[in-house]
């Protein structure tokens, strides 16, 4: 009996290198963290729209339909390699996408958005990051899904791969 | 001659003073001279704060510690809130609103960090009874000898 007590700890050591093992191998992104603002109203703002003479005023663009939220910026690579997917959105799939450009130069970005494509219906601008702030944004892009109600359905921080592409497609046509 | 006394006294020194440097150059900021408050009570209560906000792109530094540019923001932010008359805990619920439990370097006390907080000394215990057990049979076997 007390023999067949020994093999205990090798079952444990067995038992933690299986977990230990599968957190290693199944796709996971260990410096993405959950939303709290998942399932929450958009924030409230009003700035100024960089494509537009009249103001971004948040209340008024959300909650009429789904629709996408980007937070980009010029001086963001991944921003430009997610840009393709962002445009598949818009013109594919005919789903309306805000941008909100992050701390940049807005002549720089209105360049930007000329030599790449518009995907966006209007841009806002977070000059100072104040807004991102609210939207507990912490390492742009960063894309959200917004449905009809004015309430976050999705959040993905870093670039959208065609992983993430059909993922967020899934869920706008679950959330229709 | 080096003997080998000679030799292992200066690794030691070297040691020492490699660690000391480490334990002295803790006291440089990341905050920079701009963000600073003049009311000295105002900027230590900041400080405090920061101290216990994680940066959340160099997410084992605090904000305190933090070169990131949010990092900058957010002690910005906090010494804005201050100045605006915010007490600690609006400060912290603000912050947790947005970014989470996460963005404290301490986690709350909370039905789900439960295990957190007692599994140490749920461990402890049990540790504690595994070595007097064993320690009872050893002697046991000492006597039997």
């Amino acid at each position: 009996m007390k023999k067949q007590l020994l093999i205990l700890p090798s079952l444990f050591f067995l038992f933690f290198l299986i977990i230990f093992f599968y957190l290693l191998i199944i796709d996971r992104n260990p410096s993405e963290l959950p939303s709290t603002l998942l399932d929450k109203n958009v924030p409230k703002f009003e700035t100024e729209s960089l494509l537009k003479d009249e103001k971004f005023i948040s209340s008024k663009e959300f909650g009429n339909e789904i629709l996408l939220v980007n937070f980009f910026a010029t001086w963001c690579k991944p921003c430009r390699d997610e840009h393709i997917y962002i445009k598949r959105f818009s013109n594919e799939k005919e789903i309306k996408v805000i941008g909100i450009n992050y701390k940049d130069n807005p002549k720089k970005a209105i360049q930007w958005l000329k030599e790449l494509g518009n995907p966006y219906t209007d841009v806002a601008v977070d000059k100072s990051g104040r807004i991102a702030i609210d939207w507990g944004v912490y390492g742009i892009p960063e894309t959200f899904i917004v449905n009809s109600k004015g309430i976050i359905k999705y959040r993905h921080v870093g670039p959208v791969t065609k992983k993430i592409y059909k993922k967020i497609n899934l869920i706008i046509n679950e959330s229709e | 001659m080096l003997t080998k006394d000679f030799i292992l006294t200066k690794i030691f020194i070297i040691i020492i003073t490699i660690c000391l440097t480490q334990f002295f150059s803790k006291n440089c900021f990341a905050v920079e001279p701009d963000e600073i408050l003049q009311d000295q009570k105002q900027e230590l209560r900041a400080r405090n704060i920061s101290k216990n906000i994680r940066c959340m792109i160099c997410q084992n530094q605090s904000i305190d510690e933090s070169n990131a540019p949010l990092a900058r923001d957010l002690r910005i932010l906090i010494r804005n809130k201050i100045k605006e008359g915010n007490n600690n805990e609006e400060i912290y619920i603000f912050l947790t609103d947005r970014y989470g439990d996460f963005i404290l370097l301490k986690p709350p006390f909370k039905l789900s960090t439960l295990a957190l907080w007692f599994l140490p000394f749920i461990f402890f215990i049990v540790g504690v009874f595994i070595v007097f057990w064993h320690n009872k049979k050893s002697k046991k076997i000492l006597k039997d000898i």
